[in-house]
Order: C-alpha cells, then sequence, then structure tokens
C-alpha cells in the first residue's frame, strides 16, 4: 500500500517547498517475539521468558522506551540487565536526528545479541503506520505512533497460544504520554519507577539520568545564571552581527576564565576573553556558544592567576573573592583582549568525562561532587549511594544538565573504571580522554574480513625488475563503504601505547593477511622503480601483485647480514645493494635541504608478565632502519606524484607547512649564547648550520640543539589536493608527499591505494573518492585523530614514565636546561628522555629572588648567586609526586649548583627493603 | 457530415448526440490529484480531459501593484492530446490558450490578489497553474476554467509568518504543521462558457464535429452572479451585433447556472475527507 508524506520546507533562497515523499506500506514485518506464531520470523530476537526481577513487572515482559527515555537513559539500556527490549523505528528516526552518539550506540545495542533488542520498523508497518492529524504536533504524532505500536504488539502477542502472562510494558517520562497509553489499556511506567524496581541489581539506579522534573529540588531556587536565549533570537544575532558565534574553550588553570574561538573566513578570527561564572554561563569546554561582545570600556587582559575550583561545598562569598581576584587593574591597554558573555549554547559537545568522586563530608548523603581528570570541565554532581566503594576508582560520568540554579552541573554515574594508579585503568582513562576509539570491533566489521583459511586464487603474470617496493594491499580486504571502512575510516590510526596498541583494523589483517611474511603468497601493492648505479630512477612503475617473501628479517636481522663479511647469499648481496642506493638517496636528499631532527625517543622494557616498565632505553638507530626510511619516502614521493598527476583535484597529499621566522626565534637565541649562528633562510640553510654546529667539549649539544628545532616546526598534515595550493614538504623537503607505506595502520594510506589503484586501472573507483569536500573532511578527521593518537601516545609515555620514578624512589640524575622560564628551568635528563621542571617559587613559601632576563639566552639569575642559561648541565632529584592522585607529576628538585635555599641536598642512599616493593 | 442534416437538428433544439443547445456533455471532476502541487485538479467532459496543477511559490509583486500577488498560466499541448500537437504543434495554441486564461483569471475581480500578499512591495504569492491538455474533444476553454476553478479551491497555501528583529530584517518563517495554511476564496472565480455560431443558432460545449461546422464562437467569461468578465470572439468568421448580444446573454444564463452545482460537488467531494476513494487516472 501506497501513502505519501508531505511536508512543507524553506529553501535556502527564502522560497518555500512542498515536498512529497513516497511512504510504503507492508504487512510482513515480524514481531520479532518467539511466542509468535503468527509472524513468520526465521530467528525471533525477543525471548519467550523475558523475565526480570522487578517488584513491578512481575511477569515477563518486553520493554518499550520511547524516545526521550533512549536519548536521556542510554546508559542503563546498555547495561546487560537490560534485554529484550522493541526499538520502535520512530523513535530511532527521532533519536538519529537528535543526538548521532546515542544513536549509534543503541545501533550497537541492537546488534548484540546477547540483549536481544528488536528494532520494529512501526513505520512501515500496515497496522501502526499513522498520519499526523490536524492541529497535533510532530512530537504528539509521534507519541501517538509509539502508543499505536504498543497497543498492536499487545494485541498481537495476545494472540499467541503460548503467550502466558507475557506483556508490553511502555516506559516514559512524560506524563500526558503515559496517562494516554493507561486510558488505551497499555501497561506504562517512568524509566525511574522501572530501574528503582529491579530489586536484583540496586546499583543500575545511580546511572539513572537526571530528568527535568527531580532537578528542581537539588539547590534552592536561587537562580545563579542568566537564562540562555533560544536558537532562534540566537541564529538572528549572530546573522545580524550582534552575537558571535565560536567554540568554547576553558581555561586549564583558571576556572574562571575561558576563551571563545571564533572562526571567521579566511584568517579573520578571533579570540574572545570571558571572565567570571556569571559570563561563562554554564558553557563547558568544547561547546559551541554565541557570545556577545562587551563595549571597549569592559575589556579586560586575561589574568595571570591560577585559580582551581576545589573547595568542598558551594559557598558564594568564596566565589565572589576568587572573582575580584581577576580583576587586576591593568595599565597597559595593548593586553586588553575583547572581552564579552555566553548569551546562548548552539550546541553542546558533552560527552563521558573521566574523573574521581569527591565523597559528601556527610555520612549517608547520595549527592556528591566529581572531579573531571581533564581541569577544563566543571565538577559535576551526582547522586550515587556507593560512593563509599567509588572513592579511590576511576569513573566515567555523563553530564545531564545544568540548570540556571545550580553552581554545578548535574550528571549521572555510567561506569567504573578501576582503582587511580592503576595500570589498565589509567590506560583506559588516557584513551578516553584523547577519544580514542578503542572499543573491540563490532560484529559487523568484522563480518567483512575475509574467511580463514584464506588463499590467493585469481592468476598473476610476474616481471622481474631490478627494484621492487612492496605493501601489503590492503585496500583490496578493506571495500569502500562498508562498516569495516567505515570503522577504519574513523579510528584514522593505529595508536601506540606503552604496552598495548589499539588497532584501526582487525587483527587478522593488520597482523596475518595484510602482513607480508616470509614462505606466503600474500596480496601486495607494489611500486618498481628501475634505477641506475647513481640511484637516479628511469621508470617508475606501479601494479597489483602477488607476494611471496623470501625472508622476512628485523631492522637487526638485516644489519647483521650486512655487516657479516662471511655471508655472501642473494638476500644478503641484495640487501648490501640497496643499503648503497639508500645511502646515495640520502645524500641527495639532505642536499636538497632534508633536516634531520631530533626527539628524545625513550622505549620502556617492560616485565613480560606484569607489563610493568622495568628499565628505559633509547631507540637506536640502525643502517638498515635508515635504508628502509628512504625507500619508504622515495615510494611515498612516487606515488604522491602519480596520484597527482592523475587526479589533480581529489588526491589525497600530505604537507608540511614551512614555520615563520618568529618560532626560530629560541634556537636562535639559544645558539647564540654559544656564540653560534642559525640560519632559517631555507630549509637548506637551517639543515647545513645545524650539521655545523658542533662544540668540541659539549658532544649532546647537537641533539639538544636539534631537540630545539624540532620544537620549532609546524604540524605535518594531511589535505586534498583540491583544497589547498601549498603541497611543499618542509621536512622532507618535497615538493609534493603523501602517505603510501603504511595502510594496516593509516587510513589516509587506504585511500591512497585506491586513488593509486584507480590510476593504473586496478580497480574501480566510487563517487566518495572524487568529491573534493569529501575527501577534505575526511582529512579532518584523520588529522584529529593523528593529532589526539600523538597525545595518548604521549600520555602513556609519560605514565609509565611515572610508573618507572615511583618503583625507583627517588633518583640522582645529570640533566640539560632544556627553557628557561620566568621562574622555573626545564631539565631535559638523556638517559630517560624525561623533561621536567624546576620551580623557584613555592606556593607555601616565598621564593628566591629571581632575575630574568629575556634578551640574551634567556638567562635566569636566582638570589643573585647563579645565572642559569640554556643548555647549561645541572644535577637533580627525580621523584613522583603523587600529591593530587589524578594528576601525578614527576618532581625535580636542583642538587647542582648548589644555591643555599633553593638546592636540594642529595638524598640518602635507599635502603634495601623498599626496593622489593617494586614486584607488585 | 453536412451542415444541412446539423441545422435541420438545430431547429428543433435537438443536437447530433441528442443534447439540447445549452447542454453540456458529461462532466467528471476530481480534485487533489497530483500530490506534489499545492492544489489540482482533473476534469473530463466528453472525451476532452484537462489536468490542472498550481504550485505556489513566493515571489516578487509587480511594482504597479504592491500590495497584489499574481497568476501565471502555462499551457501544455500534450501531443497525447491530439496528433496536431506533435513537436512544436501546440506551441502556437498553448501561448494564446494561456494569454487568455491570464486575461479572465488575473484581475481583483475573480480573485482577491491582495490575499496572495504577504508584505507589499517585497513578498507574494505567485500562483502558477499548470494546465495539461491530456486529451482534446472540443470545448477546451469550457472545461480549462472549470479545472481551474476546481483547482483553486483545491489549492493549500502554507501559512507564514514575517518576523522581523531588532535591525528590521524581515525574515519569513513558516508553520511546521502541514494542516496549518490558507484557502483561496473562489466564490467570484469565473467560468468560460464558449457559444459556437452554427448556422442561426448558437451551442454550448461544441464537439469537434460541432465547432468544425461553426464560423466563429464567442467566448464569454462569468461570475456566480452572472457578471460577465470578459468577451472574446474566436475564429475566422464574423458575427452580427444582434447575435453577440442574443450570444452573451445565453452564455451569461449557462455560465450562472453551471456554478452552483460545481461549488455544491467540490463541498461535498471535501467533506468526505481521507474517506473519498481517490480515482486518479487509472479510472
Amino acid at each position: 500500500m501506497l501513502k505519501s508524506k508531505t511536508f512543507v520546507k524553506k529553501t535556502r533562497a527564502g522560497g518555500v517547498m512542498k515536498v512529497v515523499r513516497e511512504h510504503y506500506l507492508r504487512d510482513d514485518i515480524w514481531c520479532g517475539s518467539e511466542v509468535c506464531t503468527e509472524c513468520k520470523d526465521g530467528a525471533p530476537v525477543l525471548q519467550q521468558d523475558a523475565r526480570v526481577e522487578s517488584d513491578l513487572c512481575a511477569y515477563p515482559h518486553y520493554l518499550i522506551p520511547d524516545t526521550n527515555v533512549v536519548l536521556h537513559q542510554i546508559d542503563i539500556l546498555e547495561d546487560p540487565l537490560i534485554r529484550n527490549v522493541i526499538i520502535l523505528q520512530t523513535v530511532l528516526q527521532e533519536v538519529r536526528h537528535r543526538s548521532p552518539p546515542v544513536y549509534k550506540r543503541i545501533k550497537d545495542a541492537t546488534h548484540e545479541k546477547e540483549k536481544h533488542f528488536y528494532t520494529f520498523t512501526n513505520e512501515h508497518h500496515r497496522q501502526t503506520f499513522i498520519e499526523r492529524e490536524q492541529g497535533e504536533s510532530i512530537n504528539d504524532r509521534n507519541d501517538r505512533a509509539i502508543r499505536v505500536a504498543a497497543k498492536w504488539y499487545t494485541e498481537h502477542l495476545n494472540k499467541a497460544p503460548s503467550v502466558g502472562e507475557l506483556k508490553v510494558v511502555l516506559l516514559t517520562n512524560d506524563r500526558a504520554n503515559r496517562d494516554k497509553a493507561e486510558q488505551n489499556g497499555l501497561l506504562a511506567y517512568r524509566c525511574e519507577e522501572y530501574i528503582k524496581s529491579l530489586t536484583g541489581n540496586p546499583e543500575l539506579v545511580d546511572r539513572l539520568a537526571l530528568t527535568s522534573d527531580d532537578q528542581n529540588e537539588i539547590t534552592g531556587s536561587k537562580l545563579l545564571f542568566p537564562e540562555h536565549l533560544p536558537l532562534s533570537r540566537i541564529q538572528a544575532g549572530i546573522k545580524s552581527g550582534t552575537f558571535l558565534q565560536g567554540t568554547f574553550r576553558a581555561s586549564r588553570d583558571n576556572y574562571l576564565e575561558a576563551t571563545v574561538f571564533v572562526q571567521r573566513e579566511g584568517d579573520d578570527s578571533t579570540e574572545v576573553l570571558l571572565q567570571g561564572l556569571q559570563n561563562l554561563n554554564r558553557a563547558v569546554h568544547q561547546d559551541v556558544v554565541a557570545v556577545e561582545l562587551f563595549p571597549k570600556e569592559q575589556w579586560v587582559a586575561p589574568s595571570s592567576v591560577v585559580l582551581q575550583d576545589d573547595r568542598p561545598s558551594d559557598k558564594e562569598t568564596e566565589e565572589e573573592e576568587a572573582e575580584k581576584k581577576l580583576e587586576s587593574p591593568v595599565l597597559d591597554p595593548s593586553r586588553l583582549k575583547p572581552t564579552g558573555r555566553v548569551v546562548g549554547i548552539i550546541k553542546r559537545n558533552w560527552r563521558p568525562f573521566c574523573g574521581m568522586l569527591n565523597q559528601s563530608q556527610i555520612k549517608e548523603a547520595t549527592r556528591h561532587l566529581f572531579t573531571p581528570a581533564d581541569r577544563r570541565i566543571p565538577r559535576i554532581r551526582i547522586e550515587t549511594r556507593q560512593a563509599s566503594t567509588l572513592v579511590g576508582q576511576r569513573i566515567i560520568v555523563a553530564i545531564d544538565g545544568w540548570p540556571r540554579n545550580s553552581r554545578y552541573p548535574n550528571g549521572h554515574f555510567v561506569r567504573n573504571l578501576g582503582g587511580a594508579g592503576d595500570k589498565d585503568t589509567e590506560t583506559e582513562v588516557l584513551l578516553l580522554e584523547h577519544d580514542v576509539p578503542h572499543q573491540p570491533f563490532s560484529q559487523a566489521v568484522l563480518s567483512f574480513l575475509p574467511k580463514m583459511p584464506w588463499g590467493i586464487t585469481e592468476e598473476v603474470n610476474t616481471v622481474w625488475v631490478p627494484i621492487l617496493f612492496h605493501i601489503a594491499d590492503v585496500s583490496h580486504f578493506i571495500r569502500p563503504g562498508n562498516a569495516l571502512d567505515q570503522e577504519a575510516a574513523s579510528r584514522g590510526t593505529t595508536v601506540y601505547l606503552c604496552g598495548k596498541r589499539i588497532d584501526m583494523v582487525p587483527e587478522l589483517l593488520s597482523s596475518n593477511l595484510c602482513s607480508l611474511r616470509s614462505n606466503v603468497e600474500r596480496l601486495a601493492f607494489s611500486c618498481i622503480w628501475e634505477m641506475n648505479h647513481k640511484a637516479e630512477i628511469l621508470n617508475t612503475r606501479f601494479t597489483k601483485s602477488i607476494i611471496n617473501s623470501k625472508a622476512s628479517l628485523t631492522y637487526a636481522e638485516a644489519q647483521m647480514r650486512i655487516d657479516d663479511a662471511s655471508m655472501n647469499d642473494d638476500i644478503t648481496k641484495s640487501l648490501r645493494g640497496l643499503n648503497t642506493l639508500a645511502k646515495i638517496l640520502k645524500g641527495q636528499r639532505i642536499a636538497k635541504g632534508a633536516l634531520t631532527l631530533s626527539s628524545p625517543e625513550v622505549r620502556f622494557h617492560m616485565d613480560s608478565e606484569t607489563h610493568d616498565p622495568i628499565d628505559l632505553q633509547t631507540k637506536e638507530l640502525k643502517d638498515t632502519n635508515s635504508m628502509v626510511e628512504e625507500f619508504m619516502l622515495l615510494a611515498n614521493i612516487s606515488v604522491a606524484q602519480k596520484i597527482y598527476e592523475e587526479f589533480s583535484e581529489c588526491a589525497l597529499l600530505r604537507k608540511h607547512p614551512a614555520p615563520p621566522p618568529s618560532n626560530y626565534d629560541i634556537l636562535i637565541k639559544a645558539a647564540k649564547s654559544r656564540e653560534l649562528e642559525i640560519r632559517i633562510d631555507s630549509a637548506k640553510a637551517l639543515a647545513d648550520s645545524l650539521n655545523e654546529a658542533v662544540l668540541e667539549d659539549f658532544p649532546y649539544f647537537n641533539t639538544l640543539l636539534r631537540i630545539l628545532a624540532t620544537r620549532c616546526m609546524m604540524q605535518a598534515v594531511y589535505f586534498c589536493s583540491g583544497m589547498d595550493s601549498d603541497f611543499h614538504h618542509y621536512g622532507l623537503a618535497s615538493p609534493i608527499y603523501t602517505h603510501f607505506t603504511s595502510p594496516i595502520r593509516r587510513y589516509s594510506d587506504i585511500i591512497v591505494h585506491r586513488l593509486l589503484a584507480v590510476a593504473i586501472n586496478a580497480d574501480s573507483t566510487y563517487p566518495d573518492l572524487m568529491d573534493k569536500h569529501k575527501q577534505s573532511s575526511l582529512c579532518n578527521n584523520l588529522n584529529y585523530r593523528h593529532k589526539m593518537a600523538q597525545y595518548a601516545q604521549r600520555a602513556s609515555v609519560a605514565f609509565h614514565t611515572q610508573l618507572f620514578f615511583k618503583n625507583k624512589g627517588i633518583l640522582n640524575e645529570e640533566g640539560f636546561i632544556l627553557f628557561v622560564r620566568k621562574n622555573a628551568i626545564i631539565i631535559l635528563i638523556p638517559k630517560f628522555g624525561l623533561e621536567g621542571t624546576v620551580f623557584f617559587e613555592n606556593n607555601d613559601k616565598p621564593g628566591p629572588r629571581l632575575n630574568f632576563d629575556s634578551e640574551v639566552g634567556p638567562t635566569l639569575t636566582v638570589e643573585d648567586q647563579h645565572t642559569f642559561h640554556i643548555f647549561d648541565r645541572v644535577k637533580v632529584t627525580i621523584s613522583l609526586d603523587a600529591s593530587n592522585i589524578q594528576h601525578q607529576k614527576i618532581r625535580m628538585a636542583l642538587v647542582e649548583p648548589v644555591i643555599p635555599g633553593v638546592s636540594v641536598a642529595l638524598p640518602e642512599p635507599e635502603p634495601e627493603a623498599k626496593k622489593l616493593k617494586l614486584d607488585r | 457530415p453536412p451542415p444541412v442534416s446539423l441545422s435541420s437538428l438545430h431547429v428543433d433544439d435537438l443536437r447530433v448526440d441528442g443534447r439540447g443547445c445549452e447542454d453540456y456533455r458529461h462532466m467528471e471532476i476530481e480534485t487533489d490529484v497530483v500530490s506534489n502541487t499545492d492544489g489540482s485538479a482533473k476534469v473530463s467532459l466528453g472525451h476532452t480531459d484537462i489536468l490542472v496543477g498550481i504550485k505556489a511559490e513566493i515571489g516578487k509583486p509587480r511594482p504597479m501593484v504592491p500590495d497584489e500577488g499574481y497568476l501565471e498560466f502555462f499551457v501544455d499541448c500534450s501531443a497525447n492530446a491530439t496528433p496536431e500537437f506533435e513537436g512544436r504543434g501546440g506551441e502556437e495554441l498553448g501561448v494564446e490558450l494561456s494569454n487568455t486564461l491570464y486575461k479572465v483569471f488575473n484581475n481583483r475581480h475573480s480573485l482577491d490578489l491582495r490575499s496572495l500578499c504577504i508584505c507589499p512591495g517585497e513578498h507574494c504569492w505567485v500562483l502558477y497553474v499548470d494546465v495539461l491538455l491530456l486529451q482534446c474533444d472540443g470545448n477546451l476553454f469550457d472545461a480549462m476554467s472549470i479545472a481551474i476553478k476546481a483547482a483553486l479551491f483545491n489549492t493549500r497555501i502554507p501559512k507564514v509568518h514575517i518576523s522581523e528583529d531588532e535591525e528590521g530584517v524581515k525574515e519569513i518563517e513558516l508553520s511546521d504543521d502541514p494542516y496549518d495554511c490558507m484557502r483561496l476564496n473562489v466564490e467570484n472565480v469565473p467560468c468560460i462558457v464558449t457559444l459556437c455560431k452554427i448556422a442561426h443558432r448558437h451551442v454550448v460545449d461544441a464537439t469537434l464535429q460541432e465547432k468544425a461546422c461553426s464560423v466563429a464562437s464567442l467566448l464569454i467569461s462569468v461570475t456566480h452572479k452572472g457578471m460577465v468578465t470578459c468577451v472574446r470572439k474566436l475564429g475566422r468568421g464574423s458575427l452580427d451585433p444582434d447575435s453577440i448580444f442574443e450570444m452573451t446573454e445565453t452564455g451569461k444564463r449557462v455560465g450562472k447556472a453551471l456554478h452552483a452545482p460545481l461549488m455544491e460537488l467540490l463541498q461535498k467531494e471535501e467533506s468526505l475527507g481521507k474517506k473519498r476513494q481517490k480515482v486518479g487516472f487509472l479510472a
């Protein structure tokens, strides 16, 4: 049967359009219940014995949640206890429209077999489809559709012979909807009511999100915040220019201060400063907000005070005092920043936050404050009965809302991650906080993997050519658009943490089918160069191929073969040949101005049992590393040229912009302090001057300079060739570059493989591949994931360093000053690749006299006794400061040079007994 | 057919198909037949088949009448209707027909054009009236006018509100309820009566046969009160003043009588609401 859906829409040009969609109704949509004999469903999802221990519904029952229950109580629905739920299409569509993340979660839940969630397409069922009536709002219509579907289920199941006591229960928090449902003879309960009735699992109650009905009682009726404007007013204001739209960025150091980054077309972006709780007006970090600018007289300068919101209770007097601290008279008008206030929220960007519970001082209280690990997130008030068990644990909390009369946002407990400081817990925390998707791959994704055992079936002709460079053909397995592809695109990259790897693609691909193991046939994508002995490329070809690798060698094994003069087999000979060519290539590259930069790379020696770090080692680079790297670079460049040649509008490339000259100030000053000159007019000049900057008596100096130079660089990014004109890769001194060589761990490489495959007619294209806007937004995601992966990696190293030093006690090491700041020096310990700060100011006692000179060096003179220069050699003690369990830090204290009152004495040699403690 | 036999029949007020001189053939009307228009109607008169669709769009009022909306007509003479329309054959006729329709309907006496105004001088509704000739069996004008009147009756224009912010920037806002819409008052919309002069008599609703015998015809548009809004002479022949007067009187009488049953029919159809069995094009 055919129905049409009609609605009127405003077009962008200001016209009005009538849109008519055809809507087909069917009578072969099954109810999905095991009980039913009428429907011809082969594998019904909903169980016959759908029993849950509940004193409200003692009979077996199916749940039908309405849209708001799904949106707000998704944490509850995800609990393994909640099974046999009917998700109506009406609900699903509304959820999709209102919150894509919740939509994804409910979809994932329906895919889980044990959950017994059934999606009923009521909008296409002949008996449950309803048309909107005159005077009915769209919400009312959807509520009615839900009731009609629930009614249908009740009647439909009653017809089944073996129905027993089975009933359908509607969950809704909307009173009007519940009343109407009850009038229709349906069983309807509020979500809270139902969850509280689950006698077997009282802990579920904690995970209930607070709904608006309950919020009123939480604080007094005093309104603390100005009202948010409705969206229509905001949009009108933004259009007329009275308001500005931007992303809210809370300050890390001061909870009363934030900036709003207003992006405008071109380079005309500005930052608006916000100060004080009233002006921040309940915005949370990363929200998209509308701000109103104050007149120029009211502009202020960012305060330099560090303020942390750590008071035990909310007393407003303290609040006002804290706000007063912000108001320091500023004489220099150039420091004044555009200042404003938040008038409304355009889009909340709340995510579940990791953190810890501050238990309320009142015994038996159920409301507690939660302190997120991210300092930019305000504390959240949650309600829980298990506070005593949650203290000292890392937990996840979601924000439900922030009413005007509440000092803190209200939230609910989601999940307990485990004890703070525990290795697995902390790893989980850093993955969550860096937005690294790390759930196991879903069934939908895994279903696209090839069946094992897998073998090559197609025929192939091989041609012998001098140098073949093979990369596993991942794009053969990951086809555009399927669940596997989407998941990989969303993950963007494999994340390497200490002792843990978060794969971008399932393991079967990453470590088997797309791993070019020796003596097994594998699909590969090959780059074939014909080269002469001067390493000049005579001809380049790309082809898909099948490879049966003769030997798979580690870098060290290959190096040993090259070095061992007694080995003269084919493999070793060809390795030597490649190595010679690689050296020539590297020479050419450096001559063009490629930079060799340095960062202290440290690896942990892990205990194979406990995965605790035992020792540190800095990564060693061998000739073979460099050899493979050269050919990888060459392949990347060749591929970049090829795909850009074929697809000038939609090639995915990677660029590394040249940094602005001001970035190098610190490097030039640092070199000048040792009477050396660094030239920055070109990459070549920089590379050359870095090479020349060597001090006889200070062998580590050059490395230090290179570390500094690395900090001056810009971030390399992926981009779509049709959206940009500057392709240059500064660090590699290449006019064009892309990533081709690691498709199993980088999604960019998969796209590049697909482009190349199309270019050589080895594969077919698809629309998204040729759409530069889609390509560009993909690049944005890849760059974001890449950045977050780096941060997560760093955080993981930092955490493991902390673990390492926790076990070591107090250490005494030699290091170099990397930066000199106004009140501190930053020290690099080469042995551990560790950076730490020595503060000369302390919160509790008056600091020593400091004299900071930014002109030369910069330098810092302490107590007029000692002047610190950049790169000075110092001795420090290293210890772990665990006073704040959420933010453990490595503390450094100065030992040498000795400055009375500032430096510390050498620590006592540690007693042996303490060392035993490490073996937890 | 020889004119003699025709004229002899006319004497007795009896025509070839048994009708009287002022009788219409069997007529069928159905409204709301095309879902993606704002108003539509299908009329068949004998074998003449006409489909009218009306689309309302927001446009700028004409400078001379800033507080009025307007109608635009397009008549598509499809080759399905008659082989003569093949290629560009129907184009000339189409333009002629749409010009005539514009004259008849686009004036404030037929339709309250002011009700189409949204914001004087800036926005108004423009009604695009598309007339599709599905089959030609004579008397196109009468059938078209009835179809247009029925389609106008069926037209529902979404309600819009003009909102104004502090700076005076006006914005059109749409109601999100599809039932919240404006109807047109079609009371004064005229119907066209075409009278064919055959020998000494004139007939309404001439078939193609009768038309072939006619030298000239007179097109008269009449409102329900009997007011004549437009008169045009069609055809190559000439008409003497007496017969023009006579024909006008007949046209007024016939036209006036046409409105009441038409409106009754339309109202009756609408009162059926969703229960109405749609016939559409397959009947």
